[in-house]
């Protein structure tokens, strides 16, 4: 399948002239980091662009930045990074297991984390782990800086609010001492598209924070299951009233993949399942 | 149409592309390797797989502007010398049958191989999973893995 | 043949090195030189439709763009059992994705701009998705000329309706088998459609040259089939089969998707259009999908009657399937389950009705199985309820209705020698039948499933098989025969018959795949027969080869030919226990007599093979009275499963399989078939399902959503065993393995997940979710 679009390629070295390109041309310009989705898009004509930006050339945006309160991960990091840098699996074992996740070698050698985000297709991997985080999500144009909280990131299926001219340079994480798990439902073992995922982080004592994916519109931290939850000591009746609580808090549909009653299903026992793992974590940390 | 140089299989290669032309098209079309194959064009089969800087990437996914003064290396590249062990194994359990998904397989294995001299079942299937093969069943391809690392302890 | 040297042995494939070495070139890696051109299809958007108008004026203004051509250019019609499609839609479209039109330009890019530019108008028309719907007596009728299409002469097509092909099969008295039986057990079954998935798409590229000479490389299953319905298509442009070569390079996977002719057409007939210069088509893997050939649906009536001793009574079996909008190739898978839908098993009381109805959905096909993975799910699920109810054990109600050497078959022909019982007995020894394993999980139940396996090739009671066998100087060998290697090992197991007729090691054999040019006649490869019916006519090529030999050198040396013999790439002599003549020092050039002269010349051995005693003539009211399939293979096998009754995940610790293979001529790719096969089948019962929307279009043509499994996806173990109760009429009585290894997997992946969780799902795909949820049901 030939790409039928004609476009120019550039791959600047500086940040400042990638976003001098975004701004002169706004909707036109796509950035190219791992080209996973981007390339599918322009073979499918889906996008149509007059410019390709390939963002590789800043060798800023390659970094994971550690400080000892925030990790910090570059528009340019792919998810075998994220799979390889010890310090994410000891300090952000969510979001290293969602990375796993995440298709086959092949495609995390060249994805990154910033694409994953920026593609914002429901079922985004990432975004469990990056929700329960509070993280923040590091803009730039040409006159200013954003750092824009992951809950206001997305803003529907493929959008969010990312401004044409910006470039997300990438997503700081605020690090505190916890336990987690991401769940994914796919349809194999092999490499699939998350059906449903859930992201669940037990923190302090009793303390939980809770995000889903692919059973909404977007992405979303589950509050009322987290009100619910927080303080308590897990038992199973816990278990059995929070899982009724899930059913509010998630919009899944029916589609090829899965029906909306599997999903729905599978958030319950995922849930009960991740949880009673993340405890399970949290006192082997202890002892 | 830019010019760009690559390292392919260790021979520096110039040739002129099209901003939209990827690199298993130019790599096909333009440089007489074949061994990657286009087998669904989107990344979900690895059949095109290559490895630019020593990674395994599914070349259909990229552009080949985005490879000028990298390395590239594809099955051919691997076998100039003779096969390696690994190759030897999948020759001799007759691992694979209709032999389109080979090249990338191996590219696979090489990878998994150059980062782990001992993997186990587990990381053998991960590093694999990536590529489709419809013949095999896969168990013979893991065993030949298997079997080729065997091999190297024995030395 | 206890002495076998080549034969039997696990020998590494003949093609391996250039596979493992990247140096296989496929169809579309072949260079085809700078005036390749490309051709890009204008396909239809609606199912079913009359075509007003076909607008190409904006694409013929495209540069670049060297000629667009539609079913005007080509109103002829092809197909290989029955002539029911044109090679462009004429005035209707049937089916979303049927080619309306193609842009030929000097390039891929330019081909497919245009042909995003060609505007076709359409009149939809009522489509039909549901072969039950085709059923109907009011039902649109798709195919309005069906009575006046040519077709071969053992199929049924009925006139203004959307029965393409109805195949009866009748025997004994049902009704009284029925009234005999003390159980009755009567359901229905279904089967969706499945995609083959071969690795490498279609892809082909047609020559006609300025003097008329028309080369087509295609990735083809059947290139002298190809030929011939080319050449029979084409015929009207004054084209014979002289004039046509096809060259089949190595191909990525066939599985049956491959066969007959579907895209490869367009090759040739643009071919003759644009003359001079190659006209590549590729298909993608979207294409792959929806334009090539489907595994047909099936919605199966089964009902069978028992004694309470298991005994079977009577049954009655009827299945409708979906064939798509063509039965060219269809209609015959449909017509080998009519005369095979009473499974492995003595019935002496039979009704089949086997109907093959259009509808607007893709053309389907061949696939591995050729019908019998689809009727075996209904089947084998079936006959494990019958002995759940009945109280015994369903690896006894197997045995003790497993059919035998004699026994005779629903079309009154005796079955062949076989070893059924051998493979129930060992499969149900190593999978340990009777013990229950345990499971560490609490959320996991353990289960287990046993099927038999049971398939003939479904072949014209003419096809055959020949071989062409040539020596070279130093005594190696070029084996030219036309079948193909599509990775079941076919080359070497050719290689392998002629290594022990003529003692020359693999090493020295080169079998190639073919050019119908320069390769002799083969039907196709597909139904599992090559290895019996190539290897008989290479068996027979090497023989004659041999006899070649013996003469030279018995009237030239004179020796006895009776005391000669071959060994070691040396003829030896029996009385004369010193005298050696290398095959090398006279196999091209002869033997020097005592007068100095030459005798002899080039060893060139040929043979064929057709079956003699076949027949497809037989009463349309019952199948009786004609001989339709050579002989069957048949087998068991078993599965052990633990299956989390939450999330409805399948975890397949191990699956047996054993297959009376007659011979394996190399069990190494035996073993791969088995393998490979099984998964193939687990694949289509735990993952796999062709969806469409209500317009008729396919909802997931591609990887993402098309799940085919990956290395993460497989069995623990899977053990083959091979069993070998010689076929008396194959090579080293040898018979074919190919399809039969997938036909198990659904029924027993149904009949184990049922023994877990005491849930019985009668629609394929049996996946998590679907487990899951009919669990819940169950527990609520």
């Amino acid at each position: 399948m030939a790409i039928l679009n004609d476009f120019e390629y550039k791959k600047p070295k500086e940040l400042d002239v990638a976003l001098s390109l975004l701004s002169s041309h706004h909707e036109k310009a796509k950035i190219l980091a791992g080209g996973t989705d981007l390339v599918v898009y322009l073979k499918e004509d889906i996008l149509q662009p007059k410019l390709i930006i390939d963002i590789k050339g800043l060798s800023d945006l390659n970094k994971i930045e550690i400080s000892d309160d925030y990790i910090t991960i570059g528009a340019g990091v792919t998810f075998t990074d994220i799979i390889e840098s010890k310090n994410i699996k000891e300090k952000l074992p969510i979001l290293y297991q969602a990375s796993e996740s995440v298709a086959s070698i092949g495609i995390r050698n060249r994805a990154t984390v910033v694409g994953n985000i920026c593609s914002a297709v429901p079922s985004l991997d990432s975004a469990p782990a990056l929700l329960v985080y509070d993280s923040y999500v590091l803009t730039q144009n040409k006159s200013s800086k954003r750092s824009i909280s992951i809950h206001d990131w997305f803003t529907g299926p493929k959008k969010t609010t990312l401004k044409p001219d910006e470039l997300v340079l990438g997503i700081k994480i605020p690090v505190i001492k916890h336990t987690g798990v991401y769940e994914k439902l796919g349809r194999y073992k092999g490499e699939d598209l998350a059906q449903a995922g859930i992201g669940i982080m037990v923190y302090d004592t009793n303390k939980y924070r809770i995000a889903h994916c692919a059973v909404g519109p977007i992405p979303k931290r589950m509050k009322k299951l987290e009100d619910f939850l927080n303080g308590k000591e897990i038992s199973n009746e816990v278990v059995t009233k929070a899982k009724k609580i899930i059913t509010e808090e998630i919009f899944p549909i029916s589609d090829i993949r899965s029906s909306a009653e599997y999903r729905s299903h599978m958030m319950k026992v995922m849930f009960e399942r991740g949880l009673k793992k993340s405890i399970a974590r949290a006192k082997g940390g202890k002892s | 149409m830019k010019k760009i140089s690559i390292n392919l299989n260790g021979e520096t290669r110039v040739v002129h592309v099209e901003p939209e032309e990827t690199l298993l098209s130019v790599l096909r079309n333009k440089l007489g390797i074949t061994s990657p194959k286009c087998g669904c064009d989107r990344g979900d089969c690895g059949a095109c797989a290559v490895l630019l800087n020593g990674r395994s990437v599914r070349s259909c996914l990229v552009l080949a502007m985005e490879t000028d003064s990298q390395k590239i290396v594809t099955v051919e590249g691997i076998s100039q010398n003779g096969l390696t062990q690994v190759q030897n194994a999948m020759l001799d359990m007759n691992a694979f049958q209709c032999g389109y998904c080979a090249p990338g397989i191996i590219i696979s294995a090489t990878e998994l191989l150059e980062n782990n001299s001992n993997p186990n079942l587990e990381e053998i299937k991960e590093a694999l999973s990536g590529n489709l093969c419809r013949c095999s069943g896969y168990l013979p391809i893991l065993e030949a893995v298997k079997e080729s690392v065997k091999e190297d302890s024995h030395e | 043949m206890n002495d076998l040297k080549y034969v039997g042995k696990p020998s590494v494939r003949i093609d391996g090195k250039e596979k493992i070495s990247g140096a296989t070139k496929y169809t579309e890696d072949i260079e085809y030189g700078p005036n390749l051109h490309y051709a890009a299809i204008v396909e239809s958007t609606e199912a079913h439709a009359k075509i007003v108008n076909i607008d190409t004026s904006e694409a013929e203004k495209v540069s670049g763009v060297v000629g667009i051509y539609t079913g005007k250019d080509f109103p002829f019609k092809f197909g290989l059992y029955m002539k029911d499609r044109f090679i462009f839609a004429m005035d209707t479209v049937n089916y979303v994705g049927q080619q309306i039109a193609a842009v030929v330009a000097r390039d891929e890019k330019t081909a497919q701009k245009a042909a995003k530019l060609v505007k076709v108008k359409y009149e939809p028309l009522p489509a039909i998705f549901d072969q039950m719907e085709a059923f109907k007596d009011d039902a649109t009728i798709i195919h309005p000329n069906l009575g006046n299409y040519e077709h071969v002469p053992w199929f049924f097509p009925q006139a203004n309706t959307n029965i393409a092909h109805w195949r009866k099969t009748r025997r004994g008295d049902v009704k009284k088998g029925f009234d005999d039986a003390d159980f009755i057990l009567e359901d229905n079954y279904s089967v969706p459609r499945y995609s083959h998935c071969p690795l490498e798409n279609h892809a082909a590229v047609g020559l006609c040259d300025l003097s008329d000479r028309l080369t087509i490389w295609a990735s083809s299953q059947s290139p002298h089939t190809q030929r011939n319905l080319f050449a029979e298509s084409l015929a009207p442009l004054g084209f014979s089969h002289k004039d046509i070569r096809v060259i089949a390079p190595p191909i990525g996977g066939g599985f049956g998707g491959k066969a007959g002719v579907s895209m490869e057409i367009l090759a040739a007939a643009l071919a003759t259009k644009v003359k001079g210069k190659p006209i590549k088509i590729l298909w993608s893997r979207e294409q792959e999908f929806y334009n090539t050939s489907q595994r047909q649906g099936l919605l199966a009536k089964i009902k069978i009657g028992a004694k309470k001793d298991g005994t079977f009574t009577a049954i009655d079996h009827r299945l409708y399937w979906d064939t798509g909008a063509s039965a060219e190739y269809g209609a015959n898978v449909v017509n080998a389950v009519g005369l095979s839908a009473i499974g492995p098993y003595r019935f002496k009381n039979i009704s089949i009705d086997s109907v093959c109805l259009y509808t607007n959905l893709p053309p389907c096909g061949a696939y591995r199985g050729f019908g019998y993975s689809e009727f075996m799910f209904g089947l084998e699920s079936h006959i494990n309820r019958i002995a759940n109810e009945l109280n015994i054990d369903p690896v006894e109600i197997r045995k003790k209705n497993a059919i035998r050497e004699n026994d005779t078959l629903a079309y009154g022909v005796a079955m062949n020698p076989n070893g059924l019982l051998e493979c129930i007995d060992k499969v149900a020894e190593k999978i340990k039948w009777k013990e229950k394993h345990k499971t560490k999980d609490i959320n996991t139940k353990v289960g287990k499933g046993f099927s038999l396996i049971w398939k003939a090739p479904a072949m014209p009671p003419n096809a055959s098989s020949a071989a062409f066998l040539k020596f070279s100087e130093d005594g190696s060998i070029n084996i030219l025969v036309s079948g193909m290697d599509m990775g079941q090992g076919y080359l070497t197991v050719m290689a392998q018959i002629a290594a022990e007729i003529l003692k020359v090691p693999l090493s020295k054999i080169r079998t190639e795949n073919p050019d119908t040019d320069r390769n002799p006649y083969e039907w196709q490869t597909v139904a599992s027969h090559v290895t019996w019916s190539c290897g008989n006519a290479v068996r027979k090529a090497a023989i004659n080869a041999r006899n070649q030999i013996f003469d030279v050198v018995s009237r030239t040396l004179y020796l006895s030919k009776d005391m000669l013999y071959l060994e070691d790439e040396k003829v030896k002599c029996k009385t004369k226990k010193n005298f050696e003549l290398p095959l090398k020092d006279f196999v091209i050039n002869g033997i020097q007599a005592e007068d100095s002269t030459f005798k002899g010349g080039p060893i060139m051995g040929h043979g064929l093979f057709m079956p003699e005693y076949t027949s497809a003539n037989s009463d349309p009211e019952t199948s009786q009275g004609g001989h339709p399939n050579v002989h069957y293979t048949v087998g068991a096998a078993a599965i052990s499963l633990e299956v989390d009754k939450d999330t409805g995940e399948i975890h397949i610790e191990k699956a047996v399989e054993a297959i009376d293979v007659g011979k394996a001529i190399n069990p190494s790719l035996v073993n791969g078939q088995i393998t490979g096969g099984l998964l193939q089948g687990l694949a289509t019962v735990l993952y796999e399902d062709m969806r469409f929307d209500d317009k008729g279009k396919m909802l997931n043509p591609n990887f993402t959503d098309y799940k085919i499994p990956t290395a993460k996806d497989v069995p623990d173990e899977i053990v083959p065993i091979i069993v070998e109760v010689p076929q008396p009429d194959g090579p080293f009585g040898a018979r074919g393995v190919g399809e039969h290894t997938m036909i198990p997997a659904a029924p027993m992946i149904a009949n184990a997940v049922d023994d877990a969780l005491g849930i019985r799902i009668k629609s394929m795909p049996i996946t998590k979710e679907k487990i899951a949820l009919t669990y819940l049901k169950k527990e609520k």
